[in-house]
């Protein structure tokens, strides 16, 4: 064990003579240039794949070859079978350079899967074609990981991929969950962004004050992610979407949700997706506070300009104060703190009250909005 | 047998600047195993000390630190501690040869932030199990009086890589040990600032305001440096609390960056506020506390309001007094709708009694105490 331990922590320029000094020296060298693998496959699933997949009745119907559908072994469609994740297993050799793909080709596979699939107008329900795209951009990661890439490639893959899994967080709300798990999502999501945002520390990048902010808008609420963003350089901090997305954060820690909800009203529609998951806390927030301030037996609010508050419509937003018990009479809302309740109404989901982002999405393609609209 | 290994050591104190050739053989001629390759690789570090190539230190002090984590040598001490003060060299020296080893290589650009502490503090655990389990001696002997040296050195670590999460089972483990306050004072001061400062980060200002006050107040008269530490976290959670310092206090500790601060809060003055803010700003962040400062905001709000009201002088207040007010202040695009927020945001906090009525466009205010003391409120 000794002789272990003294050759692994012991390298050459501390020890004197011997011909073991040579040996380690080489040895290190060597280490360090063959043990990152390196892809060679050239087309967006590995040969070996294909055919094991074709062979065992793997393939996922966006990957079948038109014609041979219903077949009794469907055949591949080389130009739309993607490589599928794997989870790494013991005795499993992961690192075969014919079966990873180099950083030009992942690029391709990420735009095949955007422009063909998740933007495709014809692949139906979304909820699949989702399921399909996590899957296979999970996969492009994993290549990523295993041949340590770093570079342009590589933030031009996770920022697409941040992009699309904000868009599904709000594209696919509200869904059942054995259709749409947004924990899965978002574990996915937090865990691109940390890795996009530990790329950003070197170099230059274009896209790097969209999601800073993104990431502020996310993660409301989180001092960490704050703290990282006031030690970034000026140039990004002081930014247009980092300085809104810093002073809804502000409004957020000050507890304003008036003033939190006005600030949204400015965000782009993707900045609306990556924010949109705090807005319906943000709202009952409001009528906490308002149910407590506004306390008064003898006072009405107008429900019109509580509707506008809480960027709603008037219908939305009697059933939101009923749901929280409070009393809803014509044009008028009766707060009082007594009877506010903090029940999470089943009826009441956060899928209903899209339609501020909806109008922010208008002409936006969805290939525009994960490719990122210049 | 205690005391050979620790004589030999001072014996091999004067083998330190000679050229190494090969230490193992001069240790094992000396030594028992294994305390030779301990040595040894303790000798190996203090030449790439000379050297300043930290890089190489930290691995040998890995080496070091082996023999008490894994308890092969330190467990077999049956029912001794004697070798405590050794193993709190070596693990200081652990952190610290991390610590300057990942400065050099982010100087060269390799590594990544925080992998090499995270390692040590790994080796560091292992030393805090070993103690921690160590139930057979009696409270003399134990090793149990290693564990507070040790979480401090992991806090120091954990906060380092803001991985603070990690430091709740460390803290429960010191609170519920029967030794906790027979520590020295030293190790309790420093225990304590950091529970502080991460009560501080749970929003617990209470408990962080118990923590850190009893840290300043039982730090050594002489270690100003330390004082001045703690109080750039004590200040704020006072002031959040209602409890402004002296200028005479900011003055003895050189955080005069805080004057301004607590001038703006106590006359509810936004603007001198923002200002002080982004003045000293860098000071703040880097210090980690720009955010809860922030915090202090609400309390300025309610000083500003208070004195709309005494202005005034009626209990029915018309909420565009208050707008003028924040307009005065120079607040950015703020219009009625907010300002009820803000006073529904104090009422709900208790900082103001009483309620707003919209179609007046009043805030109606008790005739007792409409503003209670800022200790009173929670």
């Amino acid at each position: 064990m000794s002789r272990e331990i003294h050759a692994k922590c012991f390298p050459s320029h501390c020890t004197r003579g011997g011909g073991r000094r040579q040996k380690q020296r080489c040895e290190g060298e060597a280490k360090s240039s063959v043990s990152v693998p390196r892809g060679t496959c050239m087309t967006m699933c590995p040969a070996y794949e294909l055919r094991q997949r074709e062979l065992q009745n793997r393939l996922h119907r966006f990957e079948v070859l038109t014609g041979t559908e219903h077949d009794r072994l469907p055949r591949a469609d080389v130009s739309c079978t993607v490589k599928e994740y794997s989870r790494p297993a013991a005795g499993k050799d992961s690192t075969r350079a014919t079966d990873l793909r180099p950083p030009d080709i992942l690029l391709k596979t990420v735009y095949y899967l955007v422009d063909d699939i998740a933007a495709s107008s014809t692949l139906h329900p979304w909820t699949e074609v989702y399921s399909f795209v996590f899957d296979r951009l999970r996969s492009v990661r994993q290549d990523m990981i295993i041949q340590r890439i770093s570079g342009p490639e590589c933030v031009a893959v996770l920022e697409r991929t941040v992009r699309f899994l904000l868009f599904a967080s709000y594209r696919l709300c509200g869904q059942p969950l054995r259709l749409f798990d947004s924990c899965i999502n978002d574990t996915h999501l937090q865990e691109c962004l940390s890795w996009l945002l530990e790329c950003y520390r070197e170099g230059q990048h274009q896209h790097q004050e969209e999601f800073q902010a993104l990431s502020l808008l996310y993660n409301l609420g989180s001092a960490q992610a704050v703290q990282h963003v006031l030690e970034l350089p000026g140039s990004v901090r002081l930014s247009p979407p980092v300085r809104l997305a810093l002073a809804i954060g502000r409004a957020y820690v000050e507890r304003n949700p008036v003033r939190l909800l006005r600030l949204a009203r400015r965000l782009d529609f993707l900045q609306g997706c990556a924010l949109h998951r705090h807005l319906l806390p943000c709202r009952r927030d409001l009528l906490l506070l308002y149910s407590h301030g506004h306390s008064s037996r003898n006072c009405r609010f107008p429900i019109q300009k509580l509707a506008d508050i809480l960027s709603l419509e008037s219908s939305l937003t009697a059933q939101l104060c009923r749901a929280h018990g409070i009393h809803v009479g014509g044009e008028w809302v009766i707060f009082s703190k007594g009877s506010f309740t903090e029940s999470l109404s089943e009826e009441l989901q956060c899928a209903q009250m899209h339609r501020l982002l909806e109008d922010k999405q208008q002409d936006l393609t969805v290939s525009d909005i994960i490719h990122g609209v210049a | 047998k205690q005391g050979c290994p620790v004589l030999n050591w001072h014996g091999i104190q004067n083998w330190h600047g000679t050229s190494l050739s090969s230490p193992e053989d001069k240790c094992q001629q000396v030594l028992e195993p294994p305390y030779d390759e301990m040595v040894a690789a303790h000798l190996r570090c203090t030449y790439a000390v000379a050297n300043h190539d930290f890089v190489e230190a930290y691995k040998c002090q890995t080496v070091v630190v082996q023999y008490p984590s894994l308890g092969g040598t330190f467990q077999a001490h049956k029912e001794e501690n004697w070798a405590l003060p050794v193993m709190f060299a070596v693990t200081l020296d652990l952190r610290i040869f991390a610590n300057n080893a990942e400065q050099q290589l982010l100087k060269k650009g390799k590594g990544k932030v925080g992998d090499m502490l995270e390692k040590a503090a790994e080796q560091l655990m292992s030393c805090f199990r070993v103690c921690a389990s160590d139930n057979r001696a009696g409270i003399d002997d134990s090793k149990k009086w290693g564990m507070l040296f040790l979480v401090n050195q992991l806090f120091k670590i954990y906060f380092k890589i803001n991985k603070l999460h990690l430091c709740k089972p460390l803290i429960r483990a010191i609170d519920s040990s029967n030794l906790k306050d027979d520590y020295s004072m030293a190790q309790r001061v420093t225990y304590k600032y950091y529970v502080g400062r991460k009560a501080m980060f749970d929003s617990d200002f209470k408990l962080a305001e118990d923590y850190l006050s009893f840290s300043f107040q039982h730090s050594h008269r002489s270690c100003q440096r330390n004082k001045r530490l703690i109080l750039i976290y004590l200040l704020p959670v006072k002031m959040l609390l209602g409890h402004m310092p002296t200028n005479q206090l900011l003055r003895k500790y050189d955080l005069l960056q805080f004057a301004d601060v607590t001038k703006a809060v106590s006359e509810g003055n936004l603007l001198l506020l923002n200002e002080a803010l982004t003045k000293h700003e860098t000071f703040f962040i880097r210090c980690g506390i720009f955010l809860i400062l922030e915090k202090l905001k609400i309390i300025t709000y309610r000083n500003l309001f208070k004195k709309v009201y005494h202005l005034l002088k009626t209990h029915q207040l018309p909420l565009d007094a208050f707008l003028v007010a924040l307009k005065m202040m120079q607040v950015e695009e703020v219009d009625i709708d907010e300002v009820q927020c803000i006073l529904a945001n104090l009422i709900y906090m208790g900082h103001i009694k009483g309620y707003i009525s919209h179609q007046h466009q009043k805030l109606v205010v008790s005739k007792q105490n409409p503003f209670p003391p800022l200790s009173s409120v929670s």
